[in-house]
C-alpha cells in the first residue's frame, strides 16, 4: 500500500515564512476590512422596504367573481382533485331554481397545508381561482388560516378589482376552451 | 478626620467616574461589535431602536433587567448566584491601577491627588494578573453550579484554556518588566515618554513586538473571544458556561466579558504602546501654549490605543473561524510559550549588554 501524500516534502521556505507571519490570517483580515470600507449591505429592511415580487409570484389563493358580482365557481371539485396536499374542500350544490347549474355551497381552504403550487388554479375550468400577491399571512392562531368561502371571496375582491364578464357574454371560443384566441375578433357587446 | 473623609470622598469619586466610563464603554462596545461585525459581513447590524440602531444597548439592558431570573432545579444556589459576581468584580477591580492620563499631582483642599489613576501601587501589573486569574473562578463555578452538561463542559474548557494562556500573558509581560525595571503601570508608562520609538513595542535595546503579538493572541484566548471562544461555542455548547443563566445574572457575565476586553486592551496599550504618551515627543497642546490642558490630548491617545485594540478584537471575530480544542492547546503550549520564553532570554541579554556598554 502506498499512501499518496506520504512522500516527504522539502522544507519550503516560502510556505514556512507564510506560516510564521500568519500570512493567510492577514489575507482574511484584509477581505473583511475591504468589506467594511466598501460597505454595501445586502440587507432589505423588510417591514419598511419590500422587494419587488416577480410577475408570476404565487401568493395567497382567492376565489373570484364576475363583473356583475356573481361567483365564478361552478362547484366542479376539480381543484379539490388537483390539490396535492388536500387543502381544498368543496361542497357542491344545485343553484336553487336552476337545476342545470351548480355552485359551491361551501368552500374551505386549510392554508396551513398549502404549498402554493398553483395546481388548483391550473385545474379550474372557469378561472374561478386566482393567486394573489399577498404573502403576509402570519397569524397568532393556526385556526385563522382555515378559510371559508366568504373569506376567500373577500381576498379575491381586494386583490382583483378588475373582473371578467360572465362566460356567456364572452367569445364562444374563450367560453368553451377557457383560452382566448387572438386571431379571432372578440364578440361585440 | 476631615482629611481622611475628603480622601475617601475623592477616591470614591474617582472610582465612580472610572466605573461609569467603563460601563458606558461596554454599552458602546455591545453596539459597536454588532455594527462592525455586520458591516464586515455586508449586513447592517441593529437598525430598529433609535436612529440607525443607536439605542440598542439600552433596549438590551432594559430587556435583561426585566427578564425572569431562573435558577435551574438541582443547581447549587449559592454558587450559582456568586459566580456572576466572581466574574464581574475581578474584571472591574483591575481598572484601579490603570493610568488613564499623565502622572500629574493636583492640589485639592490641602491634599495632593493623582487624578488619572485611582491607586498607584508598585505591583500594579501583578495585581491585574492576580485578579484576572480570580475571574476564571467565576466562569468555572458558573459552569459547575448550573447542573447542566453544556455549562460544565464550557467551564472545564474555560479552565484549561485560561490556565494555558494566562501563562503566556505573564511571560509576554516579563520582557516589558525587564526593560522598565518596575511592576507599577504608572512607572512603566512614564518610562515610555518621548515618541513612539520609546514605546516598549519598539524600544531600544529589545523591541517587544513579538511579546505584543503573543500578548494580544493570549488575551483574545483569555477573554474567551473568537477564534478562541471554545468555552461558549454556540454551535457545540449552546452558550457554554452561561447556558443556564438569564436576566440580570446573564447580564453580569456579559458585562464581565466586555469589561475584561477593555481591561486587557488598556493593559496592552499601557505596557506596549506607551499608554497615554503621544507617538511624538511632548504634546501638541503644550506646544501651542496650553500645557495645563495637555492631559486631554494624552487621555485621547490612551483612548485611541485602547479602542484600536478593541477594534482588533471585533476584526478577528469577523474573520476567523473557531479553533479545534487540540489546535488551541497546541498553539498555546508549542508556539506561543516558546516565543514568549525566547523573548525573555533575548530581552535579558540585550538589556544586560546595553547596560554594560553604557
Amino acid at each position: 500500500m502506498t499512501t499518496p501524500s506520504a512522500t516527504p516534502t522539502r522544507l519550503n521556505l516560502r510556505e514556512w515564512l507564510k506560516t510564521i507571519t500568519f500570512y493567510e490570517i492577514f489575507v482574511g483580515m484584509k477581505a473583511t476590512l475591504m468589506h467594511l470600507l466598501q460597505y454595501k449591505p445586502v440587507t432589505l429592511q423588510y417591514p419598511h422596504e419590500k422587494r419587488t415580487l416577480p410577475d408570476n409570484y404565487r401568493g395567497m389563493l382567492a376565489l373570484l367573481r364576475y363583473d356583475d358580482g356573481t361567483e365564478k365557481c361552478v362547484g366542479c371539485d376539480l381543484c379539490e382533485a388537483a390539490c396535492p396536499s388536500r387543502v381544498i374542500r368543496v361542497v357542491s350544490a344545485e343553484v336553487p331554481g336552476e337545476p342545470t347549474k351548480r355552485y359551491s355551497k361551501e368552500y374551505y381552504m386549510d392554508m396551513t397545508r398549502c404549498l402554493f403550487c398553483g395546481m388548483c388554479v391550473d385545474a379550474c375550468p372557469v378561472d374561478a381561482l386566482g393567486m394573489t400577491r399577498e404573502f403576509e399571512w402570519a397569524v397568532y392562531d393556526k385556526r385563522q388560516l382555515h378559510l371559508n368561502k366568504q373569506q376567500l371571496l373577500a381576498i379575491g375582491d381586494r386583490s382583483f378589482p378588475v373582473r371578467e364578464k360572465r362566460l356567456e357574454f364572452q367569445h364562444p371560443n374563450t367560453a368553451f376552451f377557457n383560452v382566448a384566441f387572438k386571431h379571432v375578433p372578440p364578440k361585440p357587446d | 478626620m476631615t482629611e481622611l473623609g475628603l480622601r475617601v470622598a475623592i477616591t470614591l469619586t474617582q472610582i465612580s467616574v472610572i466605573v461609569g466610563i467603563v460601563i458606558i464603554t461596554v454599552l458602546l462596545l455591545t453596539l459597536a461589535e454588532r455594527k462592525v461585525l455586520g458591516w464586515m459581513q455586508d449586513r447592517m447590524g441593529p437598525m430598529e431602536v433609535g436612529p440607525y440602531g443607536s439605542l440598542q444597548p439600552f433596549a438590551d439592558a432594559i430587556k435583561l433587567f426585566f427578564k425572569e431570573d431562573i435558577v435551574p432545579a438541582g443547581a447549587n444556589k449559592f454558587l450559582f448566584t456568586a459566580a456572576p459576581l466572581l466574574a464581574l468584580i475581578p474584571a472591574f477591580i483591575g481598572f484601579a491601577v490603570i493610568p488613564w492620563g499623565p502622572d500629574l499631582t493636583w492640589e485639592f483642599g490641602g491634599l495632593s491627588i493623582k487624578p488619572f489613576v485611582i491607586s498607584d501601587i508598585n505591583i500594579g501589573i501583578l495585581y491585574i494578573l492576580a485578579f484576572a486569574s480570580l475571574g476564571a473562578y467565576g466562569i468555572i463555578l458558573g459552569g459547575w453550579a448550573s447542573n447542566s452538561k453544556y455549562s460544565l463542559l464550557g467551564g472545564l474548557r474555560s479552565a484549561a484554556q485560561i490556565i494555558s494562556y494566562e501563562l503566556n500573558v505573564g511571560l509576554a509581560i516579563v520582557g516589558v518588566l525587564i526593560l522598565s525595571g518596575s511592576l507599577s503601570l504608572v512607572h512603566i508608562t512614564n518610562a515610555q515618554a518621548g515618541g513612539f520609538w520609546n514605546w516598549n513595542a519598539f524600544a531600544f535595546p529589545a523591541p517587544q513586538i513579538f511579546a505584543l503579538v503573543v500578548y494580544v493572541i493570549s488575551t483574545v484566548a483569555e477573554t474567551n473571544r473568537v477564534p478562541f471562544d471554545l468555552p461558549e461555542a454556540e454551535s457545540e455548547l449552546v452558550a457554554g458556561f452561561f447556558t443556564e443563566y438569564s436576566g440580570l445574572r446573564f447580564a453580569f457575565f456579559y458585562l464581565a466579558e466586555y469589561a475584561n476586553m477593555v481591561l486587557v486592551s488598556c493593559v496592552a496599550s499601557a505596557m506596549f504602546l506607551g499608554g497615554w504618551n503621544a507617538p511624538y515627543p511632548g504634546t501638541l497642546l503644550s506646544l501651542i501654549g496650553l500645557p495645563s490642558l495637555a492631559w486631554i490630548e494624552n487621555t485621547m491617545w490612551f483612548a485611541f490605543k485602547t479602542y484600536s485594540f478593541l477594534f482588533l478584537f471585533f476584526w478577528l471575530r469577523a474573520t476567523l473561524p473557531r479553533l479545534r480544542y487540540d489546535q488551541l492547546m497546541r498553539f498555546g503550549w508549542k508556539v506561543l510559550l516558546p516565543i514568549a520564553l525566547a523573548n525573555i532570554v533575548v530581552t535579558s541579554i540585550a538589556v544586560f549588554i546595553a547596560q554594560q556598554l553604557k
